[in-house]
């Protein structure tokens, strides 16, 4: 899982004042999104082809007219389950995302606001999550239970929240204590108000910007799934199943494991960069320092 | 004194980790009967189950023991490194780790040196050209490398250099060492490009915050050349704190190792996981998952008495920002 | 290495014509994307041998670049430009390389934050030992390096050769700032340039700061070059001062002649708006406005939105530093049609008033009886408060005064039930208050409507993501929750603290420190409370700017009839301020009474000692021993002396978790 990032932020953090106007990687990078949630959204209704239908005359042929990303081993053709596999690799991660979002964010406010116990019993869990390598147990738990796409999700899920935490009670511990805070406090204003419309607000920079790389990394971790077996069921169009299995194709058509490594990648540096220019401009937002 | 409260520190660092060790085999035993069917099942696998085979297990499994028994003799069996034998092919788990293991290693600490020898080096570039072009192009490397998945990155390579330049072998681990290095390279490289990602960024952005430090100004303001500042001051102070990503990155290799044995077919440690856990053989899942908790924590283990030794901060119990 | 103590230089005062240092036209630029700002500009300096020459200036007047900049030690986004001379080249032209020949040993550089200068990983006798040995010379053997160490902790008064096995985070704010100079100065520079050396610093260390400089300097016939925003630090130590502004100078005199006739209207009133320690004044004179930016007065006076004198001529162009007496300059156009109504203000407030006893009723509003707090930090516990028993009456205005670590604050943290206390009793207004958590919501609500905080820094008191107006209207709903429109009151605020109402469209980041601290006021007085409690709330402001909110608090209790309670670490607001005065030290209160008795008639040892510690002009503030209290020795005391420090910053700087 490369979504561990200990620290936000200082990457591309060039000059202190951008231009207002869109950086063209940005703008890069917001069009792949788009049509990756396209695809998502209409899934094998875009696809030219029935990502389904076999095509037993024209198995691996390279890619060309007919077929633009040639066929795999089965005859079908490569572009169409490209587009029919952005489902199971976007709405995952998608749920991870904004479940582990929620819930993180949540859980980090309280712990970072009101300390005591909770926190106690919050951090320790979070440490012991920080050096456990997050997929293996899901493929220790896959291999004792049995897998399926719903379950890995969830199981990244609960394994994903804990960074979350971290991030967000790291931010809130600093925020607790200045003034403003201990102002609103002296005003008289109830924990819950101070938390969710002082603190959050502050730190949504932070969250948000976070949520995106939080979306990079589960997309990885479930394609390394499905990769290596675990995710989709077999035969169902998924970028990380298409790479696995595409990976014994190199020889007669490499475009067919390419392609979706490629698909993953694009998908992954979008969310990190744009991640990266929401945190700017947002935090950039409040004005000072 | 402060020896003693040294000691003191470094000995419940260890038994910190000793418990969570445990807290760890527990669960990983547990899975033994958790997981749905029955314990004697689990341990039948594919196999017919017939009253000998399961009298058998139950006698070699000490089935019939209590549970915490069960896994008093299980935890000191592990420690001996005897797992029982696999479900699948009956061996014992050891003989086919032990036979694996050399190459998880090899994989292992080549893509760690790897990982140390690039990331590092482009970290300190990139901080020392701060705002420059050279780190602008760092930058977007890694942001590349960092969102391109082990497996990815192994297919691609295998690709250009397996199969459209032909220069390295496309699968096993060869045999005899020159040989295994030489078919562990490409595995280690493309293991080695994410976990360098990691490192890139944290020493940038460490170097970038020390070298901004007043005491880096009020070094150079004392006359100090400025290579024995940066090697002296932003060295030290800087890659004390590469060392807590040892932690994640190390986690982050073990995980890729186990995509990387796939991809190029090493039997490895990874790759025996991934047959086990697909084929439901619990007493081998048992072992790998067990012996990588150790290594974790062992690993744990070693940053924190590495930050201890680097910094004095944290040996005289105060918190560094 | 030249022996410490060994005098070859003139004394101070005689004006020689030699110079050691001379610096001209030297500016300052920003280089950004967007073309060059400049921040600095037509810097000049002329240091003698022997001589103290103090840069005076607010934040933003350019003072620390200035210094950096002689130094070579500007950050990357900046360039320097004009003449640097010394030793016959000019340093602007120098290579890295040649540069590290110049730094430390013809040119020692102190900074401000002691709590940052010297590397945590390293022990100090480390950080002075690798000062001592020169690149490319042979290193000494191993006890001679340390017997030279331990000199040098000698020399800046660390006679404990422990100090120099310990980390600096194990040494108190003002040890660690000696073995910073004793580190600068380990090369035996000929020039000390010193950037507020003792801001950071408590008032009591910063006394003893200042007489180690003197008395160092004097022993080594060193120049001095001190930076400070303190006029009163400057007048005490300096020669000659240097007053900039908005990034460039705008007066250069000798001290006395300054303090005596500043002649730049910036000047006159920067000496103004410090209030004065021997009497009361009816309104202390402030400029009103803020700093501005510099590259917001390129072409004009810097001084011009400010100036009460201002006049066209003034913004045609920036007027330069022109020669008016005897080793004086003033950058004012002006100055022969104002100069006599200059003096006139100066004359004006100069007279005295005589304390006013405000009507007050002999009501007590708050009791705090034998008030105990405790901390616990790891295994240990540190007492912040230590039986502190307290009335203040209705409409009455108090002073808690003293140094960090003396529990003031986490005694007003306490009354506000921001903080749990452990033991003793709080009543307010008839509602006992020791423990918030138990009160009724009604009683809370009550007591929230009675007493009100200001913090100190007016830079993170207000919200960053939300406009005044809502900050305000918030305010005003969490007191009276069936207020269906908020805006008439939001406007009252505002007028009420001197603000216009379009100001409640604005987000805190738009305004500038002094009216971030109207608006945190406004905030307090939203709920129309009966006391205020201010923790240092100007401290963080500019000088200049000061005397305003001073003003302000004047103006709300005479015409509000609040109260206050100032926590303050500054005794010379106090005769402004207050009519009674509580000295704490250490977690305790050892003497409190009216403001003019504590003032003139100190009684107890510790309060003596602070009194003698507020700087004052002339040389013999600076020699004169502090008498009552035994040093602080660090012999043995040096771990004691961390720990305190500890404590300091756990008091004062808070913790949340406890009291939420």
């Amino acid at each position: 899982m490369s979504a561990i990032v200990p620290q936000l932020g200082d990457l591309g953090k060039s000059t202190r004042r951008r231009s207002k106007r869109l950086p063209w990687t940005v703008l890069v990078c917001l069009v792949i999104v788009a049509g990756v949630v396209l695809m998502t959204v209409f899934g094998a209704a875009l696809a030219p082809q029935d990502p389904a239908a076999q095509h037993l005359t024209e198995v691996l042929a390279p890619p060309g007219s007919g077929h633009w990303l040639g066929t795999d081993e089965l005859g079908r053709d490569v572009f169409s389950r490209l587009i029919a596999g952005a489902r199971t690799a976007f709405v995952g991660p998608l749920v991870v995302t904004i479940g582990s979002m929620l819930i993180g964010n949540l859980l980090g406010l309280w712990s970072g606001y009101k300390g005591g116990a909770v926190d106690a019993i919050v951090m320790r869990w979070v440490d012991f999550m920080w050096a456990l390598p997050g997929l293996l147990i899901i493929v220790v738990v896959a291999g004792a239970f049995g897998g399926g796409y719903w379950m890995a999700v969830a199981l990244l899920l609960v394994l994903t929240i804990p960074f979350d935490t971290r991030i967000i009670r790291g931010a809130t511990l600093e925020q607790a204590t200045l003034p403003y805070v201990e102002a609103a406090r002296a005003l008289g204003l109830s924990n819950r108000r101070i938390m969710l419309l002082h603190i959050w607000p502050n730190l949504s920079a932070t969250a948000v910007a976070n949520a995106f790389l939080t979306f990079a990394g589960a997309i990885v971790a479930l394609s390394g799934l499905s990769f290596l077996g675990f995710g989709v069921d077999p035969g169902s169009p998924d970028w990380g199943r298409m790479l696995s299995d595409g990976t014994n194709l190199l020889f007669e058509n490499p475009a067919a494991a390419l392609a979706s490594g490629a698909m993953i990648v694009a998908t992954a540096v979008s969310m990190n960069i744009i991640g990266d220019w929401l945190y700017e401009s947002l935090s950039s937002r409040g004005g000072s320092k | 004194m402060r020896t003693r409260a040294t000691a003191s520190l470094v000995v419940s660092r260890i038994l910190v980790y000793a418990g969570m060790l445990v807290l760890i085999s527990f669960v990983i035993f547990s899975l033994l009967y958790i997981t749905p069917g029955d314990a004697v099942g689990n341990l039948l696998g594919t196999r017919r189950r017939t009253p000998e085979t399961e009298e058998l297990l139950r006698r070699q499994y000490h089935l019939n023991e209590p549970f915490l028994t069960q896994y008093w003799i299980w935890l000191k069996d592990a420690v001996r490194f005897d797992f029982g034998n696999s479900s699948v092919s009956t061996l014992p788990v050891t003989d086919e780790i032990n036979a694996r293991l050399p190459n998880s290693l090899i994989l292992a600490g080549v893509a760690y040196v790897l990982t140390m020898l690039i990331g590092i080096p482009l970290g300190l570039a990139a901080a020392a050209k701060k705002s420059t072009a050279v780190d602008r192009g760092i930058v977007a490397s890694v942001i590349v490398g960092f969102s391109t998945p082990v497996f990815v990155g192994a297919v691609a390579l295998l690709y250009v250099f397996g199969v459209l330049l032909g220069w390295f072998p496309v699968f096993g681990a060869g045999t005899g060492f020159v040989d295994k290095l030489w078919h562990l390279t490409l595995p280690a490289i493309s293991l080695a490009i994410a976990g360098a990602g990691l490192i890139v960024k944290h020493t940038r952005a460490v170097m970038i915050k020390v070298l901004d430090q007043d005491y880096v100004t009020f070094a150079r303001a004392r006359g100090l050349t400025s290579r024995r500042v940066y090697l002296l001051y932003a060295l030290r102070n800087g890659l004390i704190p590469v060392i807590t990503v040892s932690v994640p990155l190390l986690a982050s290799l073990v995980t890729g190792a186990v995509l990387v044995e796939v991809t190029f077919s090493i039997p490895g440690i990874g790759d025996l996981l991934v047959r086990s856990a697909a084929s439901q053989d619990l007493p081998t899942l048992q072992a790998i998952a067990l012996l990588v908790a150790a290594l974790i924590m062992v690993a744990n283990l070693a940053a924190d008495l590495l930050y201890m030794a680097a910094d004095p901060r944290i040996r005289h119990g105060r918190s560094t920002t | 290495m030249i022996a410490p103590g060994k005098s070859h230089r003139p004394a101070a005062h005689e004006t020689t014509t030699s110079t050691v240092l001379k610096v001209r036209d030297l500016g300052v630029d920003a280089v950004g994307p967007d073309g060059t700002d400049p921040i600095v500009s037509s810097f000049d300096l002329d240091l003698a041998p022997g001589e103290t020459v103090g840069i005076v200036g607010e934040s933003g007047s350019g003072k620390s670049l200035t210094a950096r900049a002689i130094m070579g030690l500007l950050p990357g986004s900046l360039v320097a430009r004009g003449q640097v001379e010394y030793g016959g080249r000019n340093l602007l032209e120098l290579s890295e390389r040649e540069w590290s020949h110049v730094r430390g040993r013809e040119i020692g550089f102190v900074l401000q934050d002691p709590f940052t200068m010297l590397n945590p990983v390293f022990r100090c006798g480390r950080i002075i030992e690798e000062s001592l040995i020169r690149d490319g010379r042979r290193r000494p053997p191993r006890s001679e390096r340390r017997a030279e160490v331990l000199r040098r902790l000698a020399e800046v008064g660390l006679t404990d050769p422990s100090v120099a096995d310990r980390y600096s985070f194990q040494l108190s704010g003002g040890m660690r700032q000696r073995v910073a100079v004793a580190a600068a100065l380990a090369r035996d520079p000929k020039i000390l340039i010193a950037d507020e050396p003792t801001t950071a610093l408590d008032v009591t260390t910063q006394k003893e700061m200042l007489t180690l400089l003197r008395g160092v300097q004097k022993a080594r016939g060193m120049s001095l070059v001190l930076i400070t925003h303190d006029l009163r630090v400057a007048f005490a130590m300096c020669d000659r001062i240097h007053v900039m502004y908005g990034g460039s100078l705008i007066e250069v005199a000798p001290a006395a002649d300054l303090e005596s006739r500043p002649l730049h209207p910036y000047a006159q009133g920067l000496l103004l708006s410090e209030p004065s320690l021997d009497r009361r004044v009816v309104e202390l004179p402030s400029i009103p406005g803020s700093v501005p930016k510099a590259r917001e007065v390129v072409d004009c006076c810097a001084f011009a939105t400010r100036c009460e004198w201002v006049a066209d001529t003034c913004r045609q162009g920036r007027p330069p530093l022109l020669e008016v007496g005897r080793l004086r300059r003033s950058a004012c156009v002006r100055l022969p049609e104002i100069g006599a109504a200059m003096d006139a203000k100066r004359a004006r407030i100069d007279v005295a008033e005589p304390p006013t006893s405000e009507a007050r009723s002999e009501r007590p509003l708050i009791e705090i009886r034998d008030l105990r707090k405790e901390f616990r930090i790891g295994k240990r516990t540190v007492t912040a408060l230590d039986g502190v028993s307290l009335s203040v009456n209705q409409g009455e205005s108090v002073a808690i005064v003293g140094e960090s670590g003396s529990g003031k604050t986490t005694l007003a943290r306490t009354l506000l039930g921001l903080e749990r206390c452990t033991s003793g009793d709080i009543c307010i207004d008839g509602v006992p208050a020791h423990d918030w958590s138990k009160l009724s919501a009604a009683d809370r609500r009550r007591l929230r409507g009675t007493v009100q905080m200001v913090f100190q820094d007016p830079y993170a008191s207000l919200n960053p993501m939300r406009s005044i107006g809502s900050t305000l209207s918030e305010a005003i709903r969490s007191h009276d929750r069936g207020v269906k429109d908020t805006a008439g009151g939001v406007a009252d605020l505002l007028k009420t603290v001197g603000l216009p109402p379009a100001y409640a469209q604005r987000k805190p980041a738009a305004l500038s420190g002094g009216e971030r601290q109207r608006v945190a006021i406004a905030r307090a007085l939203a709920v129309d409370p009966r006391l205020l409690v201010c923790d240092e709330p100007v401290s963080a402001l500019d000088v200049s700017v000061r005397a305003q909110i001073v003003n302000l608090f004047a103006t709300l209790r005479r015409e509000r009839g609040v109260g206050f309670i100032f926590i303050t670490h500054d005794l010379s607001m106090l005769r402004q301020i207050t009519e009674r005065v509580c000295i704490m030290h250490r977690g305790r209160l050892v003497e409190s009474g009216p403001v003019d008795r504590i003032l003139d008639h100190p009684t107890d040892p510790y309060t003596v000692k602070l009194l003698q510690s507020i700087p004052r002009s002339g040389a013999a503030w600076i020699d004169a021993p502090v008498t009552t209290e035994a040093r602080r020795t660090p012999a043995g005391g040096g771990r004691r002396t961390g720990g305190r420090d500890l404590m300091g910053e756990v008091c004062d700087g808070g913790d949340t978790h406890g009291a939420a």
